[in-house]
């Protein structure tokens, strides 16, 4: 295994680190797979008898040239019909960065020994089971410190692990109602629409990220490891801004007619208005849409002459932010009816190089095959899993000039089949040889 | 101790990103937030304080996103060497500036760390430093819309697409920008050496959208809007009330008894919704089910009433609701500095806490004390 790291490509910020990860679905494996970006060694310890949700549950990767089905029936019944446990798509969005996967039964005599050995030599101890559940099977945060007194726990659950209700389950759209951000999503009036994904499943991985970084940080400086406990919530009520607030200081809450505002940020014009369709898949649908912002009176302006000066833009109802902001559904139907003539790119771009904020709304289909700054910027990175062959994924937004973070992490490589890399890691952290290897598989502490 | 003890960063964004470095106080690092002499972006947009509207020291959204950082007015316009020199003398400086604008300003990374060679610049833009669109403007709708989020949220094709409220794609670049921040302090103190950080919004709001591309790979379709299940309680209040099979048979037998006891069970109560493909096939009935329950109780009683059957439940609340839940209380996140209550610790962290020291900043409240500090360390 350790052949090829050195000449895939130059250190990673984090080289030499190495996290012993536990982290399933979402949320947790978020955090790893940054850390793994960003050059770490991260050994997913997995089960082969329990799988990770995420590695059975639909969208299925297809062989190539086949259609698979989409997301939204992620049941037992479903799951039931995976084909084997490296298939599951959402496993593929979250376990990038070179992850290595061994499986061990903690609950086994034998696996829980090689896992106590394991913590032994890493830094960094990640998991995302319920609370309690990783100190059931005897690797409480007391007992990881006595087998490695510097190690760095992070644990991450919903509701974290301490307080009145440790014992309460989140999903990020669960998470996303109770702290504030599904309501923040819809048109006033209306009922809430919220987010279609789980938002706080990113959102709390990226502090998971921190939290880890962070006891880095510390020890570097102190010599001390520590545990640190993430929810689910609490990295998610700064994202409310002034909302809070606005509540302490003015007793306003956002619970109100006006709010959410929809896509009205305070400029005029600024939404999302309809463009011509492009897909003649859609039989005239027309799910097309450009987004405009308009924020002062010289992006107006440049709007304007962008659109090749309208009559209508000169009256007086639209002459300041203040008059178009009065009149702003009679102006978001003027502007509507340029817009829905015009393809979304050739908007985007034309209104783009008049300096007016303006971008096509891409889906998933059109960020893969469409966006041309995201493909300069290698933003999806094809990287090969032995068992489904090459995808295009992604791994973090940002590059470091002098330790470049890489989509496949230090090994250059797609997520990990379930034990891949098992004998690999056993014989070059725990050194142990073919007999003891086939032994650990006898005994069933591998499973 | 604090986990960024020491550490100085320089702070010059004229994006909402100043999240960024309210991380990084958090954290323990000194921030200081560098300002035009009439207050930087954060301080002219409201809500404010209610009798104060305007008054750059009384914006709320400052308040919130400059917990605990310093403000010093700089004016580079006075042909002074103070912005770089400031920037020299610092461990981090992040801001929002194209490679031609930082130039220009005399903060130019290669400049800077020429003199500096631990220097770590954190530059996040909305498209990056590179690439055919690196001169395009964006404010977070159009992030939104580019990066995915908008495509699928919303009611349906008949209502536009919608993009949260609150600058989320610019507070997912700031959240990445500390991320990669703390990386690269990582390497410095090992190596020495610093480097330039280059953060594309763009790119941040595109890689937050779950399981969109992989869908789209597996299945051929992109996601239409969706919009997660939700029953109305007797109060009104909306409540995500997802009953996922995956959960396990225990937890339908726990959701079964809680309709049995409120008598709304119906057909629930036959034998063959034990069966989790027969559940599966009938999502409707356990929908149905949940909706009657929830004519029955108040929101914040009904998510709790699922909570303890093990579902993951959770009422829609305003983000200020959230001020009154017990547990987020008994974990002491929300912070009092003078009287007011900030968002407070993303974690709880045994050894180095996060927190935060100082109220956020007045205009220029630190200048004197900055530049007299910068005097003592480059004479």
């Amino acid at each position: 295994m350790g052949q090829g790291v050195e000449e895939a490509g130059p250190r990673g910020a984090l080289d030499g680190l190495r996290v012993l990860d536990f982290c399933r679905l979402g949320f947790g494996s978020q955090a790893t797979l940054i850390l793994g970006c960003l050059g770490a060694d991260v050994i997913r310890v997995e089960s082969a008898t329990r799988p990770d949700p995420v590695r059975v549950m639909p969208p299925f990767v297809p062989d190539s040239g086949e259609r698979g089905e989409g997301f939204g029936g992620a049941t037992l019944a479903n799951a039931n019909k995976a084909r084997s446990p490296n298939r599951g798509g959402i496993f593929y969005k979250y376990n990038t960065g070179g992850k290595r996967s061994i499986s061990i039964d903690a609950r086994h005599p034998d696996g829980l020994d090689v896992l106590e050995r394991l913590v032994a030599c890493s830094d960094v101890v990640t998991e995302s089971f319920a609370a309690g559940t990783l100190a059931r099977w005897g690797l409480s945060y007391e007992r990881l410190r006595e087998l490695n007194p510097e190690i760095v726990y992070v644990s991450m659950c919903g509701y974290g692990h301490t307080g009145p209700d440790a014992d309460y389950v989140t999903m990020g759209p669960t998470a996303q109602a109770l702290t504030g951000l599904t309501h923040m999503v819809g048109l006033p009036g209306r009922e809430p629409a919220g987010w279609s994904f789980s938002y706080l499943d990113h959102v709390g991985g990226y502090f998971g990220a921190i939290a880890v970084l962070a006891a880095l940080a510390h020890r570097r400086a102190t010599g001390e490891g520590q545990h640190v406990d993430v929810s689910q919530l609490e990295p998610a009520t700064a994202l409310a801004g002034a909302l809070l607030l606005d509540a302490t200081v003015n007793g306003r809450s956002a619970r109100r007619p006006d709010f959410p505002p929809g896509n009205r940020r305070g400029g005029a014009p600024q939404g999302a208005y309809r463009a011509a369709d492009d897909d003649p898949s859609h039989g005239g649908r027309g799910d097309r849409w450009i987004v405009i912002s308009c924020r002062d009176e010289d992006e107006w302006r440049a709007f304007v002459r962008a659109i090749g000066d309208p009559p209508w833009a000169h009256e007086t109802r639209f002459a300041t932010l203040a008059d178009r902001l009065a009149h702003v559904d009679e102006l978001d139907a003027l502007v509507e009816t340029w817009t829905c003539t015009r393809d979304r790119y050739e908007a985007m771009h034309l209104l783009q190089a008049a300096g007016v904020p303006a971008g096509a709304v891409q889906d998933a289909a059109d960020r893969l095959e469409r966006d041309e700054q995201l493909a300069a910027r290698d933003h999806f990175v094809r990287l090969a899993n032995p068992e489904v062959g090459e995808l295009p994924l992604e791994g973090v937004p940002f590059d470091l000039s002098a330790t470049p973070p890489h989509a496949g992490g230090r090994l250059r490589r797609g997520p990990p089949c379930l034990d891949q890399d098992g004998d690999d890691v056993l014989r070059e952290l725990l050194g142990l040889d073919d007999a003891e290897l086939a032994r650990l598989r006898d005994t069933g502490a591998r499973s | 101790m604090s986990a960024l003890a020491g550490v100085r960063v320089v702070e010059l964004v004229d994006e909402p990103v100043e999240y960024c470095g309210r991380i990084l106080a958090g954290l323990g690092a000194d921030v200081v937030k560098v300002e035009p002499p009439a207050g930087g972006r954060s301080r002219h947009q409201g809500p404010w304080a209610e009798g104060h509207e305007g008054d750059p020291d009384a914006s709320l959204n400052a308040w919130h996103f400059d917990l605990g950082k310093r403000s010093a007015v700089v004016d580079d316009q006075d042909g002074a060497d103070l912005l770089p020199r400031l920037c020299r003398g610092a461990d981090v400086v992040v801001h929002t500036l194209g490679t031609a604008e930082a130039a220009r300003r005399g903060i130019d990374h290669e400049v800077l760390a020429a003199a500096s060679p631990g220097l770590i610049t954190c530059a996040i833009t909305p498209f990056g430093l590179t690439g055919p669109w690196v001169d395009y403007v964006a404010d977070d709708l159009v992030l939104m819309a580019l990066g995915g989020s908008m495509a699928t949220c919303g009611y349906g094709t008949a209502d536009p697409p919608l993009a949260c409220w609150g600058d989320q794609a610019w507070l997912t670049a700031a959240t990445y920008g500390a991320i990669a921040i703390l990386a690269a302090l990582d390497h410095r103190d090992r190596t020495g050496e610093g480097q330039l950080i280059d953060v594309s919004a763009h790119q941040a709001s595109a890689s937050m959208t779950e399981w969109h591309v992989m869908t789209y790979l597996c299945s051929g379709q992109p996601m239409a809007r969706f919009r997660h299940p939700t029953v109305t309680a007797r109060d009104g209040k909306e409540v995500a009330a997802l009953v996922p099979d995956f959960l396990g048979p225990h937890v339908f037998e726990h959701f079964r008894d809680l309709l049995v006891a409120d008598g709304v069970a119906g057909p629930l109560a036959e034998p063959e919704f034990e069966d989790p493909r027969h559940r599966a096939r009938n999502h409707g009935e356990l929908m149905a089910a949940t909706a009657r329950l929830a004519e029955r109780h108040d929101g914040e009683e009904l998510f709790r009433l699922g909570q303890q059957a093990g579902l993951p439940w959770g009422v829609i609340r305003a983000p200020d609701e959230a001020l009154d839940d017990r547990h987020l209380r008994a974990r002491g996140h929300w912070v009092e500095i003078d009287g007011r209550t900030h968002a407070g610790a993303p974690f709880v962290a045994s050894a180095s806490p996060f927190r935060f020291d100082r109220p956020p900043p007045r205009l220029g409240e630190h200048t004197a004390e900055v530049l007299r500090e910068l005097d003592e360390r480059e004479p």
